[in-house]
């Protein structure tokens, strides 16, 4: 009973996912391989059902990568990632249409460029019915019934329908991406960096949507970003990476009011906040992100450290610890208070 | 006294397209005083980046300045010819572009690029030139300079090619530096280093700046005054302070509101409903009036002059004074 | 408020959107040097439609053989001069219209369907199919293609005592060994598109690969599949005319290639002989090398506005 309990609330469960890209240099015939690539390294986290899971970090540190790892746009080098109880990486490998297009159906994704993701010489009728007769064999009627129903969901009108992608703008094209999204009702939305490419006075708009779809829905969110406010504006619980790894991973109001790993800490107080008269107490971390072909061998983010380091930082990776309150740091020397 | 650096008055630069003929900037003015740091906020298509694009003349094709002053150190640059521009553009007036890794020359060393600079403005021996381009990258604070000026731009990361940028933007201590967006690609981590570099660099060298931006966030940090546009047109321009807790104008007040900020966290963000204006055919009257709250009648049919409300203080719209816009961040901080 | 509800109508007005065709089409019919090309082709599909009727003399008269006018200049009667044999060089330019663009139609048509499958396929697929087709391609690229057409055509006539397959031989030569280049740029074509985003959107979506091929990838490398293909057929006509010249070409059909070898002999005396058939090559290359240009710059969508 209990255990089946938790099977049910969890949606999503990533245990120990690494992702490497080789690196190889053309020869004549064969390629040969001259290393690698830590995009992701052994991380682990679950999303609850009905929740937005918010994944932040800087470029380059694993973000999209863990998503589309989860949707197989990228093949996961090991671990494994269970989706309603099932391993869905075997069953993306594997020659089981069937059950593949069943998970097609239930992940869906929305891109962070509206712009690139929306095929230039489809109408948007064409491109919000294309999952539904990908999935589904709907009469056309029903499907342009369905049609006018999400145009309306995402606040377009029935007109744009005829439409191509280039007659809209930016949060336009982004609505229509999530119409797209929501057309086969998923019961998982992986949103990466949706508004990041919109302007300001647009993202609220989107940032609104998504939340009210949530609601509507009881969609999950995995929602990807590299800007802390709305991350803090639309997840409950929000993991921090850094180079491929999860450094610190908690509530969003536990992670804002007390964050406990000096990378989230120099995150927090880089970020510009809107006030001339704001208290500034900045960490302007040293140095950059190291190269992620020869990351450090302990702690990944050992080289900008402003704590006191020590050999443990050096030479071991510090490991996701739980302190409490669903709280999880991955750094020496907050463990011990 | 504060003196003025650089007016723009009734600037007007259009764009003639194969859809028509974009309006881009359509009678901006603006100022800047010696030393001072100006901040540049508006959205795509606000005509942030054409304005100082205007400055340089240096607008692309098909582009074109079609009327305005541009007032620099108390001549017009609109009416210098090419020739008088060249020596003002890089030496006088220096450039830094949004992207890093497009404005700097792939095939060129850093010492390349730096030198050109260097030698353009200045008569010293190629060794002078190259001790002052290693010095300008201690200025910005590149470890091992006499190593690093010997890469080529793609050896380095985001961070340090913008500092290449900046550093050579600055090598001939220019007193206006013109910086669009120079830190939107970078990480805000990256971001935090870079702005304060800049904040430093200017009042080292003692250079005004104008600091083109989306992001109310960085202004608020590093301009003394702010300019905001909208749809090719200025809205309001005053003081940092009196725009985030005095803020007249219902564009600028929606901006600091849509965004979601870290000081405040609110269940529903407030929104700006549709979308920003085609600039061919601009709505009537008051660009904003079609996503305004406050709009009437009037709105719709007059252009707003920008009007001085107060000293200082630059609205344009005609409900300035009779709305009474709350600031979010409240009034408590303003005394 | 009026104002409001007039901007209403309108957006709502304005309901049908405008496709990217419908765009390239406006660009088009602005651009000058375009219409020219389209305008030269049509009056040379014109004169072939209506052969018959435009030549004053038909196909296989000697009308200038009898009365002893062979090589007569120009003049009412002969509007281009009679050639050698007192054909009328007008008609024969008028008949030769049909056959040089079946030369450049056919040929054109045999070149795009090989280089789009094997550029769709091999750009597409990747990998060993990729590699083993490109490998191919390059052999037919490599190879001196002028020489070995006409070996191969040399064979096919001996082989063939009824003097080859005629000018459909000759079409087929040229289709099967100038594919090779396009195929490249096709399938570069389709490795840039296939790395766009929304390619990636379609899979996700859980699309199949042929879905994708056919619904997203094809439209989008179609501007580029319509470009060359005008391109290819100015090529082909200009190939054929040189097969012609040199003697290889299909010896009972009316072709310029074959009217200016004819008059080479004797350039001094009837210049009227050659220049008219060269004109006309040259004119309907330049037609569809300038609509082939026109639509490269109407089609490509990173052109827009």
């Amino acid at each position: 009973m209990e255990v089946q309990k938790i099977i049910n609330k969890e949606i999503l469960e990533v245990q120990n996912l690494v992702k490497h890209f080789p690196i190889y240099t053309r020869g004549i015939f064969l390629k040969k391989q001259v290393g690698l690539i830590h995009a992701v390294d052994d991380i682990s986290f679950s999303i609850k059902r009905g929740e937005t899971f918010g994944l932040v970090g800087e470029s380059g540190c694993g973000k999209t990568t863990t998503a589309r790892s989860i949707l197989y746009l990228d093949q996961p080098t090991s671990g494994k990632i269970n989706f309603e109880g099932k391993e869905i990486i075997t069953i993306f490998s594997s020659k089981n249409k069937e059950e593949k297009q069943k998970l097609r159906r239930k992940i869906q994704y929305v891109f962070q460029n509206p712009y690139a993701s929306l095929d230039p010489r489809m109408t948007v009728a064409d491109i919000i019915t294309e999952p539904l007769t990908i999935h589904t064999s709907l009469p056309k009627k029903e499907l342009y019934q369905k049609l006018y129903e999400l145009l309306e969901l995402v606040g377009l009108e029935p007109y744009h329908a005829e439409r191509y992608p280039h007659e809209f703008s930016g949060g336009q094209r982004q609505r229509i991406c999530i119409a797209r999204a929501l057309a086969v009702e998923p019961k998982l939305l992986i949103a990466d960096e949706p508004v990041a490419s919109l302007d300001v006075s647009v993202r609220a708009q989107i940032l609104n949507l998504l939340k009210d779809l949530q609601q509507k829905f009881n969609t999950t969110y995995l929602y990807i970003s590299h800007d802390l406010s709305t991350v803090r504006h639309l997840c409950n619980r929000v993991a921090v990476m850094y180079m491929g790894r999860i450094v610190e991973l908690a509530e969003t109001q536990e992670l804002f009011d007390s964050p406990l790993h000096p990378y989230t800490k120099a995150l927090l107080s880089s970020i510009p906040i809107p006030d001339p008269l704001a208290k500034k107490s900045r960490i302007i971390l040293p140095g950059e992100v190291p190269s992620p072909i020869n990351p450090p061998i302990g702690c990944r983010f050992e080289t900008r450290c402003i704590y006191k380091k020590d050999q443990n930082c050096i030479k071991y990776p510090p490991k996701l610890v739980h302190i409490g309150k669903g709280h999880f740091v991955a750094c020496e020397k907050t463990k011990k208070p | 006294m504060n003196k003025e650096l650089l007016r723009i008055e009734g600037l007007k630069t259009y764009f003639d397209t194969w859809a028509g003929i974009v309006k881009a900037v359509d009678g901006v003015d603006i100022e800047v005083i010696e030393g001072e740091t100006l901040g540049l906020v508006g959205e795509s298509g606000s005509g942030k980046s054409v304005t100082a694009l205007s400055i340089m003349r240096i607008v692309p094709s098909p582009g074109k300045i079609i009327e305005g002053k541009i007032i620099y150190k108390e001549e017009n640059l609109l009416e210098k010819s090419e020739k008088a521009l060249r020596e003002i553009r890089g030496k006088e007036i220096a450039y830094i572009f949004q992207d890093p890794s497009t404005s700097l020359n792939p095939v060129l060393t850093i010492a390349d690029q730096l030198l050109e600079v260097i030698l353009a403005h200045q008569e010293i021996s190629k060794k002078e030139a190259l001790e002052k381009a290693i010095e300008l990258l201690k200025l910005v604070e590149i470890p091992d300079p006499d190593v690093k000026i010997w890469n080529y731009p793609h050896q380095l990361s985001g961070g340090m090619k913008q500092r290449i940028a900046i550093a050579r933007a600055i090598a001939s201590q220019p007193n206006l530096l013109l910086a669009d967006e120079p830190t939107t690609n970078l990480d805000v981590t990256i971001q935090a280093q870079i702005l304060e570099l800049m904040q430093n660099l200017r009042k080292r060298l003692g250079m005004a700046m104008i600091l083109i931006t989306h992001d109310m966030g960085v202004v608020a940090d590093i301009a003394d005054r702010i300019t905001v546009l909208y749809a090719g047109r200025v809205c309001e321009s005053a003081d940092t302070k009196t725009i985030f807790y005095k803020a007249k104008h219902p564009y600028t007040q929606a901006l600091l509101t849509a965004v979601p900020s870290l000081a405040l966290r609110t269940d529903k963000l407030k929104v700006i409903p549709g979308n920003i204006p085609n600039l061919i055919e601009p709505p009537s009257g008051c660009r904003f009036h079609p996503r305004c709250e406050y709009a009437i009648e009037k709105c719709t049919e007059k252009i707003p002059e920008l009007i001085e409300i107060e000293p200082g203080h630059k609205v344009a719209c005609f409900r300035a004074l009779e709305i009474n816009l709350e600031s979010p961040l409240g009034g408590a901080k303003n005394n | 408020m009026q104002k409001i509800l007039r901007e209403l109508i309108q957006e709502k007005n304005k309901t049908k959107g405008a496709s990217q065709w419908n765009i390239a089409w406006r660009r088009f019919k602005k651009n000058k040097t375009a219409l020219a090309g389209f305008f030269i082709i049509g009056i040379i599909i014109f004169m072939a439609a209506f052969d018959s009727l435009i030549a004053p003399y038909g196909p296989n008269t000697i009308p200038g053989f009898y009365s002893g006018e062979t090589r007569a200049p120009p003049s009412s009667k002969y509007l281009f001069g009679t050639d050698y044999v007192g054909h009328d060089v007008f008609s024969q330019v008028v008949y030769g219209a049909s056959s040089a663009l079946f030369v450049g139609f056919a040929a054109a048509l045999i070149v795009m369907l090989l280089a789009t499958v094997v550029g769709v396929v091999a750009g597409f697929y990747g990998g060993i199919v990729d590699n083993i087709l490109m490998r191919i391609t390059e052999i037919f690229l490599v190879i001196p293609f002028l020489l070995i057409l006409l070996v191969f055509l040399k064979v096919i006539t001996a082989l063939a005592p009824s003097g080859g397959g005629g000018l459909f031989m000759v079409t087929l030569m040229i289709g099967i060994f100038s594919w090779a280049a396009n195929a490249r740029i096709i399938r570069g074509e389709v490795l840039r598109v296939k790395e766009q985003e929304y390619i990636e959107a379609a899979t996700a979506l859980g699309a199949t690969k042929t879905r994708i091929m056919i619904r997203h990838i094809l439209p989008n490398v179609l501007h580029v599949i319509i470009v060359l293909t005008t391109l290819m057929i100015a090529t082909a006509i200009l190939v054929e005319a040189g097969i012609s010249f040199l003697g290889f070409g299909d010896p009972n059909a009316i072709t310029w290639g074959q009217q200016l070898q004819k008059a080479s002999e004797a350039v001094k005396e009837a210049w009227w002989e050659g220049v008219f058939p060269g004109l006309f090559i040259t004119l309907l290359v330049l037609g569809f090398t300038l609509l082939g240009n026109g639509l490269r710059d109407s089609l490509d969508p990173r052109l827009r506005e």
